[in-house]
């Protein structure tokens, strides 16, 4: 199966910013789940400077800068990407407890193991916290598979907590998601890694997108998908295996992984340092993810959610 | 005759060694080991210190302390300092020397040397690994989380410089002497090891203490190890050229070794810059000068390399530069040391090297490191815990500080106890080593001192250099643990000794190159030239200020003796001048009433160093103003602004009308600020930085002169009021004397306006500084003859004003004012501002701060 997906997103300042650099995380993954075919990088103004590479966590990484006065930045990124056949998450149901599976990622000398551990620590977004412990816990019940305990912490955090964009934005620390029990997809992602962490197992943060179905007899809207963003935790048989606290769901081959960190901060799909802009700055951020060729990938849209000053996050 | 004493700790007779000297000194002590002693006082000294105690001695105690104050005096005046946080308005604290070297011998040196170089070089091949292929963690070499869980891993460094066979440029370690006699490794400085200027200074300030010594002794010289290091930095420069360009990175003046990178960049030629100063353009990174970008080559770093870059390192700092990473990832730029080599500096490293040695070299290690558990592993962490009181505990990250076990109380160390077993990973316990003593000059006498030196170590085409030479710190007290320059530890020179004589070889003497190199260090940053324009400006504005108040002071006491009611009105109406010209009023201090002279409104005028435009406020602008460029001044320069630095500490609690200290301390400040202007127009070069300068200082003078006349003048009173406030003016501008001998007559306004307005050759008249700046315009870069810049235009404008203006029309009062004067003051005024925010805008805008521009996505119902 193929996706076609069109991530676009416009910066309006308020006055003219001189110059920018800018770090991005757009380019979806290829590996043995998924082949990232075709990829267009489209920007306003003309950078400067751009260049790719592979960043630390294995992800494509883009740096640009833009050295002319501009009021607007558009950022558009069309890319198609081949998924498996054998879409589904394999369900192996692995018996290894997750106690023994975090003994043998503390020991064990395989190679994979010990890279793994670089996800059991701290990290700037993710800190290790007795709350997260305890709240963890009820799903960490002794001598449980690793992998039933993930799958019973992503069902709680789906049933506990509210989805809220309004409540929560990119410095919203996951202590007060854990109190007031909403926020968006990035928070629960987070939230589920400090979870496994605190419980002293590795967990990842996994930024990409999801095709979203519209609602029952009605067209599908432009611009109505959003990047998306869930979680994966090490286990020692079957590797990284992935959880989607936002939606109860085992990712399966509708889920399109763009890159892969510690947490949002390795990851972000697009950051940057401006000079000058202004006080206030507005975006607009549209995604569309198909799953058919379009003919002509879609236009920006007015459909696109506008004049959020503050700035937000994944859902 | 009587037997001699009892062989044991026994020392040779003299005036100089304090008599408890070996009963005090630990075992090991440099000069005087226990093991020696035994053999009876003419062995007692280890050979390599026994020149250096016979000329010691011939000097004596006395005489020493005398010199020690003497080089005190010399590092005082070159600004030799060492800013000390967490006190009161950050106080720069002196360089305290101790006059006696520590002293090592040849044969001993060739052992440290050889075990420093293995170490950097062991080092090294740790860097490129953790931040290349990680063979190291793939294996088990080292443990995962003691890299991974370390703040100073940054993973975005990844892959920087892969081409470059010694990353790992500079290096410095901190070595005492162990309870064994052999040196051990305290600590390893990997970032941006601060401490070789420190070393030059001292070694220039004992050449004063003890002249000819060195020569006598064979002490190792310490330049070759900064050309050295210039060589390194200019062969690893990116790109093919003679004279690359290289600076200096450096946090700002309230760094606590600011005073150290500014004396390095000088040492060295390097331009000293500010994150600011710097920008990246195409993956390429530039200076901002008054010339434009120029391209930078190599940095030289002292900023913490999590500090250097925003955009991929830590989003809130103002120190670094965005993109720097990508432009070192790209290699058109050097950056020295390495962003990410603060990784090794963990003391959770030092229980694995020994291991890592025999691994990656194939040796065993030489230097041995203080026995050191790393909590991350669960036996270590239970010994640390069960020895707290015994140990020094260490964060492997230097963000925290260092605590000793046995000064800890019982509640302290619960709470260590605590936040070890938190994050065991990020804590080592450490054995704490007595180490040895050396001889300190205390109160006239040589006493044992615990001390630690810091070693330095460069790369080269031939494998690292040492500097033969270190910079050793001295415990303040007998019982002291910890040596830290911030716990105000004394600092002595180090001599390493040389089998033969040492030829001296400047640092300047490798022709055609370093002229070269000189010559473009002259481009003048951007933020320089507008610190420049800053001095220029505080010194008149302070001159100017200082001159009205004696105007004032001298008027107060004219009316003491005389009494005369036309004295006490003028008096009114010099205060009003000067509150007019401090901007007085715009500082919300309600106005003058009556004729007795409010003193304490003046007093604050004087010393309230929180007023703005007070004195006081404006000399510290002046010397931090100075600071921020302390790169560029001459010795002599720098002892004028110290000596305005320590007036200012003067003004404080001087009474106004109560005798002559006030007044001896303004013309003490006068003739300062004096010697400051001779010295910038004698002494600096008169290109951009000096031009910069005088503009400030001219642009003041005319801003001064518009406020002055336009309170004094303006108003029309009675004649013989009109006299005295005239001829007050005059003296306060230095004018009188000229009137009296030009116009044979009491001032008039017509003359004196004439003088203090319109006369060309009057340098305190207001068209005098009007012409300097119109002409100082046209020798700024980019210049343009033949089309007028906006910053031009408005110069030549408030010039043009001036000289077209006619004395007879200014004269015409109209309702009680001199209205044409009034107009034309204030057009001026307003040109004069303007001009100031032109040449920023055209010469400084780099003032611009980054900002950081969030991620997005939008939030959509899933």
């Amino acid at each position: 199966m193929n996706y076609y997906i069109r991530h676009h997103t416009l910066y309006r300042y308020a006055e003219p910013v001189s110059f920018c650099h800018n770090l991005a995380h757009l380019r979806p993954l290829s590996d043995s789940r998924q082949s990232c075919r075709k990829f267009r990088l489209l920007i306003q103004p003309d950078p400067r400077s751009l260049r790719h590479f592979e960043d630390y966590f294995g992800n494509h990484a883009t740096y640009f800068s833009i050295e002319q006065p501009h009021t607007e930045l558009e950022v558009t990124v069309e890319s198609e990407v081949e998924m498996d056949v054998y879409g589904d998450q394999l369900d192996f149901t692995a018996n290894l407890s997750w106690e023994a599976a975090g003994e043998q990622v503390q020991r064990s000398r395989n190679q994979a193991m010990i890279l793994a551990r670089e996800y059991c620590y701290p990290s700037k977004l993710v800190g290790i916290l007795p709350e997260l412990r305890r709240y963890a816990e009820p799903s960490f019940t002794k001598g449980r598979p690793f992998s039933e305990a993930a799958q019973d912490l992503t069902h709680r955090i789906y049933s506990e907590f509210d989805f809220d964009p309004n409540v929560t934005d990119v410095s919203t620390p996951i202590e007060d998601v854990l109190r007031h029990r909403h926020g968006v997809c990035q928070d629960f992602a987070h939230l589920a890694i400090g979870c496994v962490r605190a419980m002293g197992l590795p967990a990842a943060y996994i930024s990409g997108y999801l095709e979203t179905a519209p609602p029952p007899g009605k067209p599908k809207l432009l611009g109505a998908d959003a990047s998306h963003a869930w979680f994966a935790v090490y286990q020692p048989e079957l590797g990284w295996m992935q959880y989607d606290p936002t939606n109860d769901r085992i990712p399966n081959n509708q889920y399109i992984r763009v890159a892969r960190g510690r947490d949002f901060d390795d990851v972000s799909p697009l950051k940057g340092v401006i000079f000058g802009g202004g006080e206030e700055h507005h975006v607009e951020v549209s995604v569309d993810v198909l799953n058919t060729k379009p003919t002509d990938l879609p236009r920006p849209t007015q459909a696109a959610a506008t004049d959020h000053t503050k700035e937000r996050k994944p859902a | 005759m009587k037997e001699p004493s009892p062989a044991t700790h026994a020392l040779p007779k003299g005036q100089l060694l304090h008599p408890e000297y070996a009963a005090l000194a630990s075992p090991h002590d440099e000069l005087a080991p226990h093991h020696l002693a035994a053999r009876g006082p003419g062995h007692a000294l280890r050979p390599h210190w026994q020149q250096l105690m016979a000329i010691l001695e011939e000097v004596g105690g006395g005489e020493l302390e005398r010199r020690r104050q003497e080089a005190w005096q010399v590092l005082r005046e070159n600004g030799v300092t060492y800013n000390v946080y967490n006190e009161q308005d950050s106080k720069r604290r002196l360089w305290e020397i101790d006059p006696v070297p520590l002293v090592i011998s040849a044969d001993e040196w060739s052992r440290t040397e050889r075990g420093l170089v293995q170490r950097a070089e062991l080092l090294n091949l740790v860097l490129q690994d953790l931040y290349g292929p990680r063979q190291l963690l793939r294996e088990g070499a080292l443990p995962a989380e003691l890299i991974y869980a370390h703040p100073g891993f940054l993973r975005p460094c990844q892959g920087l410089q892969p081409n470059s066979t010694h990353p790992l440029i500079q290096y410095a370690v901190d070595l005492a002497r162990g309870p064994d006699d052999r040196m051990w490794v305290l600590s390893d400085r990997t970032q941006a090891p601060s401490g070789p200027g420190y070393a030059l200074e001292t070694r220039i300030a004992m050449s004063q203490v003890l002249p000819d010594t060195f020569k006598r002794c064979y002490v190792q010289r310490l330049s070759g190890f900064f050309r050295t290091l210039r060589d390194t930095l200019a062969a690893q420069a990116p790109h093919l050229t003679d004279d690359p360009r290289i600076v200096v990175l450096t946090p700002g003046p309230l760094n606590e070794t600011y005073f150290e990178q500014a004396y390095l960049a000088a040492y060295l030629g390097y331009s000293l810059v500010q994150g600011d100063d710097l920008t990246v353009r195409d993956g390429q990174l530039w200076m901002k000068s008054l010339e434009g970008l120029q391209r930078v080559d190599v940095v030289l770093r002292r900023v913490d390399d999590t500090y250097c870059d925003p955009l991929e390192l830590r989003g809130d700092s103002q120190l670094g530069v965005p993109g720097l990473l990508e432009a070192a990832r790209r290699g058109t730029v050097l950056v020295a040391n390495p962003l990410g080599s603060g990784v090794l500096e963990n003391p959770g490293l030092l229980p694995f090297l020994p291991g890592l040695c025999r691994l990656l070299l194939g040796e065993d290690l030489q230097l041995p490191s203080a026995a050191t558990w790393w909590c991350g592993q669960p036996d270590e962490c239970r010994y640390v815990l069960d020895h707290l009181s015994d140990l020094v505990i260490k964060p492997v990250h230097r963000s925290g500080l260092s605590v000793f076990g046995p000064e800890l109380s019982r509640p302290q160390r619960d709470v260590w106890r605590a936040r070890i077993q938190k994050s065991p990973a990020l804590y080592v316990g450490q054995e704490l080593v007595e180490f040895s003593t050396t001889p300190a000059l205390i109160d006239g006498t040589l006493q044992p001192r615990r001390s630690v030196t810091r070693h330095f170590l460069v790369t080269s085409e031939g494998g690292y250099r040492v500097m033969p030479g270190g910079l050793t710190r001295v415990a303040p007290g007998s019982n002291t643990l910890s040596i830290t320059n911030q716990a105000g530890s004394v600092n002595k020179d180090t001599w390493v000794l040389a089998e033969h004589s040492q030829p001296h070889r400047s640092l300047l003497s490798d022709g055609a190159r370093t002229i070269r190199a000189l010559d473009r260090s002259g481009v003048l940053p951007s933020r320089a030239g507008e610190n420049l324009f800053w001095v220029g400006r505080y010194a008149e504005r302070a001159e100017f200020t200082v001159r009205m108040l004696r105007t004032v002071l001298n008027k107060h006491n004219e009316i003491e003796e005389y009494g005369d009611d036309n004295d006490r009105r003028c008096l009114t109406s010099l205060i009003d001048a000067l509150r007019a010209v401090t901007h007085a009023d715009a500082n919300s201090i309600p106005a003058t009433q009556g004729a007795e002279p409010p003193q304490t409104d003046l007093a604050s005028l004087i010393a309230d160093p929180a007023r703005s435009g007070s004195l006081s406020q404006v000399l510290s602008a002046l010397t931090h103003a100075a600071f921020n460029v302390r790169d560029l001044w001459s010795s002599d320069t720098w002892r004028v602004i110290d000596d305005l630095e320590a007036l200012q500490e003067g003004l404080q609690g001087l009474s106004v009308f109560g005798g002559h200290r006030l007044r001896q301390r303004l013309d003490d400040l006068v003739t300062s600020l004096i010697a400051l202007s001779g010295q910038t127009t004698e002494s600096m070069t008169h290109e951009h930085g000096w031009t910069l300068l005088d503009t400030g200082r001219r642009l003041e003078r005319a801003l001064g002169l518009c406020d002055l006349l336009r309170t004094a003048v303006v108003p029309v009173h009675e004649e013989l009021l009109d006299h005295l406030v005239l001829e007050a003016v005059l003296s306060s501008q230095e004018s009188l004397m000229i009137h009296r001998w030009r116009y044979r007559t009491a001032p008039h306004k017509l003359t004196a306006l004439d003088l203090l307005l319109l006369d060309e050759s009057n340098p305190r008249g207001l068209v005098y500084q009007l012409k300097s700046i119109d002409q100082h315009l046209t020798t700024l870069p980019d210049a343009k003859n033949n089309r007028l810049e906006p910053v031009q235009r408005i110069a030549l404008g408030a010039y043009t004003r001036v000289r077209l203006t006619e004395s007879t029309v200014l004269v015409e009062p109209k309702a009680g004012r001199l209205e044409a004067l009034e107009s034309l003051l204030l057009a001026t005024h307003v040109d004069l501002q303007q001009f100031s925010a032109a040449l920023a805008e055209r010469y400084f805008s780099h003032v611009q701060a980054p900002r950081q521009l969030g991620t997005t996505s939008l939030g959509i119902d899933p």
